[in-house]
């Protein structure tokens, strides 16, 4: 045996060792985190069906909900006013018909009642501009557009008849980062009691556009900037 | 020796093991700017390159598995095609612009004639997702691939996982992408010293310095940045460039820069592929101008260039003609993966 190859050995050795220990380190840590926050979307109080129809209380008329997809991502906690804990994974992609992607693996720590919440509905420029990625923002997940580099921050995909497109269909592809058209928004909420889930009011939303003028966003305009406004009172902690 | 030493050691063997690789795979000379692409985030390897190769010339990314990257961008033609103005996808159908050669593209900072595209590897999107090119989704193209055994074998070569991802996927194109360097022209040699210019190119050569190096910067022979070269418009295709996606009138008929490399081998000219000569594009800059708002300074007082200045300033241009790359066997299309048993050609 050479001397590098006992070096090598020996490293291997120490580097198993490491390994072990982290390992267990883990472990331990893990029993106290794994808190997970939850959002619920919502019309009108009721979780939403996909493919169920709904009355719309302001516009007087049905509407069926198709396909509801965000990314929610920089989740901070607080005390009081102070930041305690920032979520390790930065990006996730909320669907509606994807049950899992709606509970958010957030690691808290058991036993403290954070007061509030803090994160982006959608995806910031520097993510943006940086090539292709994977997981939650691999552009297989559809929220990427293909013709125009950008992401998709919010799909919300339906029918109503009060929208005059081909078979009522309704398309709000909200996204992009290039100024002056940047719809990302910031969402502070406060949280009472530990109750960690997040009810998305799709009302808030669908009552304030005009179905029968505005039904169909699909690409980083003023349009799509003045309906982000509307994101800020989408979320509420549930009841 | 000392275990600090025997580390030492390995780590300087480690990179120079790393240095040798990178240079293999992708080398320009030292007058070259500092590429703008980031090699940390999609670092180059051998296996990945590969894989990107295959998957530019495999019709399996488009939807009926007829269409290659390689149908638009042909190695013999600088990766540009020159058959038609306007490309050619699926089913015949006609797209709107004329595909630009590629290379160099890691010193480009935007992508396509209106910069829509912010990044190389969000770049193949747009064709397979265009109805008039590949018509294809990236899901489904990554659903293709994992069930190809051709391709679970060379994702697992490239990526250690059999399963292809759009992530890996993009980022394999991207790096056979940023290996096709141009840097091996007559003017390169020059600049080397292993060549000189003839009198009537070094003529051309001063004439290009003042009338056309502010936009075709070399050594790049682009600065890579937008502008409105008085072109007149095309009212059959209405394109007003860079105005389509920033929607501000400053932006109106702006269009990238192409690179003046390897001009006779990416003819026709122009994002619409209008000119199919380069007296005709000399024609246009001398005579031609549609001078309209947004036409850039530099355009906005005629150039003025006598016959023979015109005769001197295309010897000049066939000086940047880069032989070498355009026949270097390692971006040509991989017979010995795609025709092999598992590829589509079985
Ligand atoms: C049907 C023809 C066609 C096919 C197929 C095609 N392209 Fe292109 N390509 C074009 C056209 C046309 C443009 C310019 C588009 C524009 O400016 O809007 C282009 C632009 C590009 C650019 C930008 C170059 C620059 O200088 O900005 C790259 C990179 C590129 N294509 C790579 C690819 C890759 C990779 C594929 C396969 C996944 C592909 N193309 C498939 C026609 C095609
Ligand atoms: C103000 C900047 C500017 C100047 C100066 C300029 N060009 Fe251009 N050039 C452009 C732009 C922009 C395009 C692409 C226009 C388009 O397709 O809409 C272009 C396209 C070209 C093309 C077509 C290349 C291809 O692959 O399609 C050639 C050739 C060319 N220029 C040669 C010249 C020459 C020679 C000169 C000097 C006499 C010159 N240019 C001066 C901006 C400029």
């Amino acid at each position: 045996m050479t001397k590098t190859q006992v070096h090598t050995n020996l490293m291997k050795s120490l580097a198993t060792s490491i390994g072990l220990c982290l390992a267990l380190l883990y472990n331990t840590l893990d029993l106290t985190a794994q808190q997970q926050i939850s959002f619920v979307p919502k019309l009108y109080n009721q979780p939403i069906i996909v493919g169920h129809k709904y009355f719309l209380e302001q516009q007087k008329d049905s509407v069926q909900i198709d396909k509801l997809q965000f990314y929610i991502a920089n989740i901070y906690f607080y005390l009081d006013a102070t930041e305690v804990h920032e979520v390790a994974q930065k990006h996730f992609l909320i669907d509606i018909e994807n049950t899992s992607s709606l509970e958010l693996n957030c690691n808290l720590e058991e036993g403290i009642n954070y007061n509030k919440i803090k994160f982006d509905l959608g995806i910031d420029s520097t993510t943006n501009v940086s090539g292709a990625m994977g997981g939650d923002l691999d552009p297989t997940n559809g929220m990427y557009w293909t013709w125009q580099s950008g992401y998709i921050n919010f799909k919300l995909e339906g029918s109503s008849p009060l929208c005059p497109a081909r078979k009522n269909e309704f398309q709000f592809h909200i996204g992009g980062y290039q100024a002056p058209y940047n719809p990302l928004q910031t969402i502070e909420l406060a949280l009472t009691k530990g109750n960690l889930s997040i009810d998305v009011n799709i009302e808030q939303l669908l009552d304030q556009v005009d179905l029968t003028q505005t039904y169909k966003i699909m690409s980083p305009n003023a349009e799509a900037v003045a309906t982000s406004q509307l994101f800020l009172q989408l979320f509420q902690q549930s009841k | 020796m000392s275990l600090k030493y025997s580390i030492l050691v390995l780590i300087s063997l480690g990179c120079m093991g790393f240095y040798t690789i990178e240079l293999k795979l992708f080398d320009y000379p030292e007058y070259f700017p500092v590429p703008e692409y980031n090699f940390d985030e999609n670092p180059l390897e051998e296996a990945k390159v590969e894989l990107g190769r295959a998957l530019f010339y495999d019709p399996i990314l488009s939807k009926d598995n007829t269409i290659s990257c390689a149908s638009c961008h042909s190695p013999y033609n600088a990766f540009a095609h020159t058959d038609h103005d306007l490309s050619h996808g699926i089913n015949d159908e006609i797209g709107t612009r004329n595909a630009p050669a590629l290379f160099n593209l890691a010193w480009q900072k935007s992508f396509m004639w209106d910069g829509a595209i912010n990044h190389l590897d969000v770049q193949a999107l747009a064709p397979i997702s265009h109805p008039a090119e590949m018509g294809e989704s990236i899901a489904n193209v990554v659903n293709k691939l994992q069930n190809s055994a051709l391709y679970r074998k060379m994702f697992f070569e490239a990526y250690g996982d059999s399963l292809a991802t759009g992530e890996y996927t993009l980022k394999a194109l991207s790096q056979f992408q940023l290996t096709l360097v141009s840097s091996n022209s007559k003017y390169d040699k020059v600049k080397v010293g292993k060549d000189s210019f003839t009198v009537q190119e070094q003529a051309g050569y001063t004439l290009f310095i003042k009338n056309c190096n502010s936009c075709h910067t070399e050594p790049l022979f682009s600065n890579y940045s937008f502008a409105n070269n008085g072109l007149s418009i095309d009212t059959t295709l209405n394109d007003y460039g860079k105005w389509g996606i920033s929607k501000q009138s400053k932006d109106s008929l702006l269009f990238k820069i192409p690179s003046l490399r390897n001009l006779s081998y990416t003819y026709p000219y122009m994002h619409d592929g209008r000119f199919k000569k380069l007296n005709e594009v000399l024609k246009h800059y001398t005579t031609g101008i549609s001078h309209s708002k947004t036409i850039a300074k530099e355009l906005k007082r005629p150039i003025i260039l006598s016959s023979n200045d015109k005769v001197d300033l295309i010897a000049f241009l066939l000086t940047l003609n880069d032989k070498d790359f355009v026949f270097d066997p390692k971006n040509k299309f991989p017979r010995d993966i795609l025709m092999s048993s598992e590829g589509f050609k079985k």
